[in-house]
């Protein structure tokens, strides 16, 4: 029932393509699947108390920073390190956050304001693809535009940048809370290479509701499986962030990266959280997954290899109205899904499971809409299933989690974003990108429909920044009762279709972009300025 | 393609066994030109090229080689693509015909444009390359530029060569169609620019009608920070500028096994 709209017909079938495109491109060395085991990227931590930043940060250089003066500080890195995702293959230079590839985990819950110094340490020159510039974004972060990474807002080894994230609810309402968010860089034409370097890691956040706490005496409280892993510490933690992504790597086993391709980039090994087709031991009881496609250009079809049902419990880091049982969940680049799986219902002889994709994608361009057989959709992600240890599990899904927040702003006025490709240059309404022009003056305090559509043959995850918007309609159907059904922050269109979304504009002025997730395509110029003017 | 092949059959055959023999015996068939390539250290023809049009090959040094192409320029100078254009170059490519209806004459504007942004160093280090889709004579060539001001410009080449060659270039910087249709058809040619710092192996792609400020600075990002040119009017005014790290010492990458 999840996702049925997206996964029949919906998806463009193009039979004009073939593999000869990619039999020049050797394929990665062999690896063997399931030797090592998940890892996970350790939490950032704050700065001690009484510590301080030096030199101080310029509470002039943020909007509303007395208002949200900061709790905790953090003076994170990016710099360079040498990661080897998987024995078989060699260890390849990397850009990292805080020393880890994915980037360190930030945890935080709404109303905490922080401050995250960046400092740029990668060498000035690099070698291949990547660029040491860099300019970090939160994907469906509610910053303020100085503090949201917009593309132009790059810097240079040597310097630092200062975000100021408050972590407040949009419009002060509490059904806009968001869980699952990451971060990842956005520099203007190296978002790809960079991404693909290394430069992405989660950032959650709680609230009372998705308090992160299985045993909340709170009686609201979701009571969720609950517990980040932090790094090397794994035991009794049921709350597992994954990030799907797909590399390719040359003989001698090093990164690669096509700089040179236009439509996006597949790779052919499978990593989750950084590291080739790892292993994970999950106890016979409840889980939350927190699965992110980390792109460049993949899409999934995620489901289990026994075909076992879930519940699908938010999209894009908000929670549903209700959770929605599912056998599967599609990701576009950048989407996420958050689902409860209860390995406590296996017949007691299974002992392992896999994550598979089962989505059929032959080139960057987007899925061919085809579903992979079980036997033969690739495994990412092997679930060995031991017995229930610990303490009794106390999590649930309550039936129903977050409604859909009110649409209780008058709409000022419909925009029609229009993607399309001319002359091999991607236009949205017919207009090139130039970060010195704003498509779109939106007025603080207003709210507006937007409506998108494409064309060509390509599948497009349009993402917004600072705002969410509510989906209105999807290829003009309602989305009530589907996964859609809710907020989201990436809206995936396949060749041909149509969106209508709500969105309001509230408590922060500036200039943000809007672009392609295919991050291929937004490095090549699939981006609009649109600014929250007063 | 074949009639270009800068190298004998008995030449790349040698090249499996003998490398350096194949370089001598793959310039010894291709003439002047190559000879002088054989002195600059070139690489021989097209030793382990795929089949696939624009193939290139990746170097033990991190930079990559292109087919060695021959191509005349506005002057009728023949220029070899690999030893004259790409090796050691930072350069703006884009694509065009003399007899363009569609986006080419806005195409040369912006460049135009950009090029003027980029005066202070045009010719050294950055250069654009102009490349005739359609077998434009270098006196074609020469007549466009002059006729919008271009010609004798430092650092600008129009460059010409037969259509296979080109589209083995045009392929090779990823503008490309997999349906054979599309991809021949003129009138749909791309207005992409590629952006390459060929040292560094360093590549990036804007549409070349985009604002020339952004075509300029994707250039100038191409550039390693602390040898990036500044230019006036092409620094950051418009958003709070990073500040220095103080005392900042350039860390050494780590070692880590994951996480």
């Amino acid at each position: 029932m999840q996702g049925s709209a997206l996964a029949t017909g919906a998806f463009f079938i193009n039979s004009k393509f073939s593999l000869r495109m990619l039999a020049d491109e050797p394929s990665s060395p062999f690896t063997t699947p399931w030797l090592q085991p998940l890892q996970f990227a350790r939490y950032a931590t704050p700065l001690p108390p009484f510590a301080a930043l030096d030199p101080l940060p310029d509470p002039a250089a943020h909007q509303r920073y007395d208002e949200f003066a900061p709790r905790y500080f953090y003076d994170m890195n990016v710099s360079e390190a040498h990661v080897c995702p998987h024995p078989q293959l060699a260890f390849s230079r990397m850009s990292t956050y805080g020393n880890s590839a994915p980037g360190v985990t930030f945890m935080h819950r709404y109303g905490t304001p922080v401050l995250c110094r960046i400092n740029n340490h990668l060498p000035q020159v690099m070698q291949g693809f990547g660029s040491c510039d860099v300019i970090t974004h939160v994907h469906n972060g509610h910053h303020a535009s100085e503090s949201d990474g917009f593309p132009e807002d790059r810097f240079s080894p040597g310097t630092f940048r200062d975000h100021h994230w408050p972590n407040i609810l949009a419009g002060g309402d509490p059904l806009e809370a968001k869980g699952t968010m990451w971060y990842h860089d956005h520099c203007m034409d190296f978002t790809a290479q960079n991404t693909y370097r290394g430069l992405s890691g989660f950032f959650l956040l709680f609230d009372d509701l998705d308090s992160g706490n299985e045993n909340d005496p709170n009686p609201d409280a979701f009571r969720l499986p609950s517990g980040v892993p932090d790094g090397k510490r794994v035991k009794h933690r049921y709350d597992i962030p994954l990030i799907f992504t797909d590399r390719r790597f040359d003989q001698a086993g090093n990164l690669m990266f096509d700089t040179m391709n236009m439509d996006g980039i597949l790779g052919d090994k499978w990593l989750v959280n950084g590291l080739v087709q790892p292993y994970f031991e999950v106890e016979r009881r409840k889980y939350r997954f927190r699965l992110l496609d980390g792109g460049p250009s993949r899409f999934y079809s995620l489901w289990l290899s026994n075909g076992m049902t879930f519940q699908h419990i938010a999209n894009d880091g908000n929670m549903l109205p209700a959770p929605v049982t599912a056998q599967s969940v599609q990701l576009g680049v950048a989407e996420r899904a958050d689902i409860v799986v209860d390995f406590s219902q296996l017949p007691a002889g299974t002992t392992e499971l896999y994550i598979v994709n089962r989505a059929e994608q032959i080139d960057g361009r987007g899925p061919t809409g085809n579903l992979l057989p079980m036997s033969q959709a690739p495994k990412l992600l092997k679930l060995v299933i031991r017995p229930a240890t610990g303490a009794p599990d106390n999590s649930r899904v309550p039936s129903s989690l977050r409604p859909k927040p009110a649409m209780d702003i008058p709409v000022a006025r419909t925009r029609d974003w229009h993607f399309d490709r001319t002359n091999g240059m991607w236009t949205v309404n017919g207009q090139l990108f130039d970060h010195n022009r704003s498509d779109a003056q939106c007025k603080q305090g207003t709210a507006e429909i937007w409506n998108f559509s494409t064309a060509g043959g390509w599948a497009h995850p349009v993402h917004i920044h600072c705002e969410e918007p509510i989906v209105l309609s999807y290829n003009e159907k309602p989305v009530n009762g589907t996964v859609l059904g809710g907020r989201k922050d990436v809206f995936t269109l396949y060749p041909g279709d149509t969106m209508s979304v709500y969105i309001k504009f509230r408590d922060w002025l500036g200039r943000y972009p809007m672009h392609c997730h295919n991050t291929v395509h937004e490095d090549h110029a699939m981006m609009v300025r649109w600014d929250i003017v007063p | 393609m074949s009639e270009e092949k800068p190298i004998s059959r008995r030449g790349a055959f040698a090249s499996l066994l003998l490398p350096g023999i194949a370089a001598a015996a793959g310039c010894a068939s291709t003439g002047g030109g190559a000879a002088d390539a054989t002195a600059r250290g070139s690489t021989a023809g097209d030793r382990a090229f795929g089949e696939r049009p624009g193939s290139t090959i990746m170097e033990a040094d991190g930079t990559r080689t292109f087919r060695n192409h021959e191509l005349r320029d506005q002057d009728g100078r023949v220029l070899r693509y690999q030893d004259d254009l790409i090796r050691g170059q930072v350069f703006a490519a884009t694509f065009m015909y003399v007899h363009c209806t569609g986006i080419c004459s806005d195409m040369t504007g912006k460049m135009t444009q950009a090029y003027d942004l980029l005066q202070p160093v045009m010719g050294k280090p950055v250069r654009f390359y102009t490349f005739s889709l359609a077998e434009d004579s270098p006196a074609d060539l020469k007549q466009y530029m002059q006729a919008r001001g271009l010609y004798g410009r430092p650092g600008w080449y129009f460059l010409t060569a037969p259509r296979e060659v080109i589209k083995d270039i045009r392929w090779g910087f990823g503008f490309w169609d997999p349906d054979e249709e599309l991809d021949n058809n003129l009138n749909g040619h791309t207005g992409m620019a590629r952006f390459g710092h060929h040292r560094l192996d360093k590549w990036s792609s804007c549409p070349a009608l985009a604002n020339p400020v952004l075509t300029a600075r994707s250039v100038l990002a191409l550039f390693p920070p602390d040898q990036r040119p500044v230019i006036a009017g092409l620094e950051r005014t418009d958003s709070p500028a990073a500040r220095k790290i103080p005392n900042y010492t350039p860390a050494p990458p780590s070692t880590q096994f994951g996480s």
